[in-house]
């Protein structure tokens, strides 16, 4: 092989780094664009016999979002094959005792079950805050679009913003809005 | 040993023997254990292997289409087309590129695809196709509107 095929061969197969913020993401909607990134479906070279995945890194995925009662409605099993071993443990009390696992779940279980998907899980890198180690950030070259807008929230508004907001009625002064 | 009449060569046991059980032989050659020496095992497992591979003729070819798939979809997001309108504007165009070849320009012949991908996005602008609105007009596809019919 002439040297500059060599090379080309190199930046083909070169793995890239993606970062993904997954701020007021759902973990449900992302698995496939998570999954397309790490199987390599967004190359036109790619087999599925060829290892030509890139890396993820996700971050802030304490800060995941779930749809009306999904928090309380989805219930993750586990059994550990003893007898009387099982036990269902609810999103919101999974979320609270590992940040990074509903999203890893949510991955893992979009993917179809074969030999590969362990090793293409090992690809994943999430973060449950935005302190990713300087040695996984130097690497990354790209950022995947968030998949839906970020809610701006009450808090970042300036009090004259607020007050210009347009509105039909005026509270009456003995009105409680909130308790803060 | 002659026979006279058709109905007696359908109850004889057809050729020699061993050129019969040479021909299973041949097909289980590559089976493992007694699967490949032993003639009751191996006509056995001949016959499965048979079956599967008159099932895998079909799944084959649609592995490959999904392949084909995967891999224009990905030249499509990489100059920014969403894949149905591509399809859309090329056939609009009476661009008669199959899913094969497309794939292949997608991998060996970048700069071809990015040309076509540049003319399906001018095309599906003309037309105005759903999603057309988001594509930016490709400078050097001039059009004029002439491809419209």
């Amino acid at each position: 092989m002439s040297e500059l095929g060599r090379v080309k061969q190199w930046n083909t197969f070169a793995r890239c780094w993606h970062l993904f913020d997954a701020t007021w993401q759902n973990p449900l909607e992302c698995a496939p664009t998570i999954e397309k990134y790490l199987k390599g479906f967004h190359k036109p070279i790619y087999h599925p016999f060829v290892d030509c995945g890139d890396h993820v890194v996700v971050m802030n995925s304490k800060q995941i979002a779930f749809p009306g009662e999904e928090w309380r409605r989805r219930v993750y099993f586990h059994h550990t094959g003893y007898s009387r071993g099982a036990s269902w443990t609810p999103a919101w009390i999974l979320h609270d005792r590992d940040p990074t696992m509903i999203f890893k779940k949510a991955v893992y279980h979009h993917m179809k079950g074969n030999l590969f998907r362990r090793v293409v899980m090992e690809r994943l890198h999430i973060f449950s805050d935005s302190n990713v180690p300087e040695e996984i950030m130097e690497n990354i070259t790209n950022q995947i679009r968030p998949l839906r807008p970020r809610p701006k929230p009450l808090e970042s508004y300036s009090k004259k913003e607020i007050e210009e907001f347009p509105k039909i009625i005026d509270y009456p002064n003995d009105y409680v809005l909130s308790k803060n | 040993m002659v026979f006279t009449t058709a109905m007696m060569m359908v109850r004889s046991r057809g050729p020699d023997e061993f050129w019969r059980k040479r021909k299973i032989f041949k097909i289980a050659a590559h089976f493992s254990g007694r699967r490949r020496n032993c003639y009751s095992i191996a006509i056995k497992a001949v016959h499965r292997a048979l079956q599967f591979a008159t099932i895998g003729r079909t799944i084959r070819k649609n592995d490959m289409i999904s392949l084909w798939n995967t891999r224009i979809s990905a030249g499509c997001e990489e100059h920014g087309i969403n894949i149905h309108n591509f399809k859309d504007s090329l056939s609009r165009c009476d661009i008669q590129l199959n899913k094969k070849v497309l794939a292949d320009l997608a991998i060996w012949e970048p700069s071809s695809f990015k040309a076509l991908s540049d003319l399906a996005k001018s095309v599906s602008i003309d037309y105005n196709l759903p999603g057309a609105d988001k594509y930016e007009k490709p400078t050097h596809v001039v059009t004029r509107g002439l491809l419209l019919k």
